[in-house]
């Protein structure tokens, strides 16, 4: 378990997300009220990236079929998803953001 | 919740989309009465979208890999399913449903969401050889058995599912000809400038369409059972396989015979906004079912995974007596010739296309969005390969806001920035 910084976080717009990969697994880090969220960022329907989703009511909506997860606990909301994404900590520090990845 | 329906039974006939939407959302409400789910196939409830693309291209893809709940969705929420059994008739007198094989079942509320049967034509009976419709799991997975890369394909029917298979079967290496009988594809459903776009795509993936044709005569080769059909404008195409595409007939004839109004244009169970027939504890959701559309007072029958989601969704909350919220505005997608195409909204006269991005035909991933405009209010936005930015556009659609033509098409202002202005603009 290790916190990692998030590089061009700052650069970031509320309703923005970017897509980065630590190890190997694609995340994305996502902006919504001055709130940074860190989620898987393949969809659990069919491959697409969620950071190129649409950002409304705290959740992340693929850019696909529309499925939406929650940005806090990564529940799937609606269909066509059923499962859910993983969603990471993410804390601000130094002015740099970073996630927590297990 | 009202306290008196927790002693209640609530019948669904039919397994598809719109059942699995409506068995959620009464569990969701919190609805502790019984739930039982008749399904004429053998399978849980699946999703159909995939049955012309994934299902359809992945040799081990099986039913399990599309269903909308798991297993453990059905036996957590004490839900009965009755799978690979048939309704063949209700009693709304007795609030009865008589399987075939002569058991009762008894409901408080029955929700129809029977959905459709491919339309069939007689030249062509179900089940012949060569001959395939693709509506169920097992019609796709009959298919697949015998589609190879050096398959000769025709599709009879330009329409989103024809082409949806046309792409698949293209990709897969096979032969593929189109047959549509209108001179362009998708007429009724899409606007002209996409029509032509996806026309040239098709024709530039190896695709042959016959546009303006009909099949005049066919005939079936003794020796190796291939179609040899004859199109009014002369043209020869032997077929291994004939997948006819030509839209589907709505499953209204039990309703119809228990008393339950059926439309005579759409032939779906009529309906009001909240899924309720002319029998007041009998509801109808999805492909089966007909509507008046606000818009323009006529009765529609709409045909889509997002409709037969809602109208379930709006059917359950109204069977407890919870006033449902209004249906999202009309989205539909589809996946073919590597692109994720998206539409809010429908196509009317009058109306004016605008062009955002790059509509070229031929490029890899091309990336483009069309608006439908009329005074320069904006109702209708297609996307290719820009979901996210056509979800932007859904506030400017539902507000029905008027646009700047210009600085939609100006792809230096990022279009959230554009329905940002547009949407401040028509406030002040």
């Amino acid at each position: 378990m290790a916190w990692i910084k998030i590089d061009k976080a700052n650069e970031l717009d509320n309703e923005e997300s970017l897509g980065f990969e630590v190890e190997g697994h694609k995340l994305a880090l996502h902006k919504l009220d001055d709130q940074f969220y860190v989620s898987d960022n393949i969809c659990t329907h069919q491959y697409a990236l969620l950071s190129e989703g649409f950002l409304e009511d705290g959740c992340i909506e693929c850019p696909l079929h529309q499925a939406q997860f929650c940005l806090k606990t990564g529940k799937a909301m609606s269909a066509p998803a059923t499962v859910g994404i993983k969603v990471y900590e993410v804390k601000q520090e130094d002015g740099h953001v970073l996630v927590c990845f297990p | 919740m009202p306290e008196q329906h927790s002693n209640q039974t609530i019948l669904i006939v039919g397994n598809g989309q719109a059942a699995a939407m409506a068995v959620q959302q009464l569990r969701s409400q919190a609805f502790d009465g019984c739930i039982k789910v008749v399904g004429q196939e053998p399978y849980p409830a699946y999703e159909r979208p995939p049955l012309s693309k994934a299902m359809l291209a992945e040799p081990g893809a099986d039913v399990s890999s599309i269903c909308i709940h798991s297993p453990d969705f059905y036996s957590a929420g004490k839900i009965e399913v009755i799978l690979g059994k048939k309704v063949s008739r209700i009693d709304p007198d007795r609030n009865v449903a008589v399987l075939e094989d002569g058991r009762e079942l008894s409901y408080d509320y029955c929700l129809f969401a029977t959905g459709g049967q491919a339309r069939q034509l007689p030249a062509y009976p179900y089940g012949s050889p060569c001959v395939h419709y693709i509506r169920t799991a097992d019609d796709t997975l009959r298919l697949r058995q015998t589609l190879r890369p050096a398959s000769r394909v025709v599709i009879l029917g330009g329409g989103f599912l024809g082409m949806e298979l046309a792409s698949t079967a293209r990709a897969l290496g096979a032969t593929v000809d189109v047959i549509e009988a209108a001179d362009a594809l998708l007429t009724r459903n899409a606007p002209f400038i996409f029509s032509q776009w996806l026309q040239d795509r098709a024709r530039h993936a190896g695709i042959t369409l016959h546009l303006g044709a009909k099949v005049a005569a066919s005939q079936t080769r003794p020796q190796t059972g291939m179609l040899a059909l004859e199109l009014d404008n002369g043209r020869l195409l032997n077929a291994d396989h004939l997948i006819v595409a030509v839209g589907m007939n709505p499953n209204s004839d039990i309703a119809a015979s228990a008393g339950v109004a059926v439309c005579p244009q759409t032939h779906g169970i009529e309906v009001d906004s909240h899924g309720r027939t002319n029998i007041s504890n009998v509801f109808a959701a999805g492909d089966c079912a007909t509507r008046v559309d606000r818009q323009t007072g006529e009765r529609v029958r709409m045909e889509s995974w997002q409709n037969a989601n809602e109208q379930a969704r709006i059917a359950a909350d109204a069977i407890l007596g919870i006033t449902p919220k209004a249906a999202a505005f009309p989205w539909f997608w589809t996946d073919q010739l590597s692109c994720n195409i998206q539409m809010l909204g429908a196509i009317g006269a009058d109306m004016q296309f605008l062009v955002r991005g790059d509509i070229n035909a031929h490029a890899a991933a091309p990336e483009f969005l069309l608006l439908g405009i009329k005074d320069s209010v904006a109702h209708y936005a297609l996307a290719v390969n820009a979901g996210a930015q056509l979800r932007a556009l859904r506030g400017l659609l539902e507000k029905k806001v008027s646009i700047d033509p210009a600085a939609f098409s100006n792809t230096d202002i990022p279009i959230k920035q554009f329905v940002k202005k547009a949407t401040a603009a028509a406030v002040m």
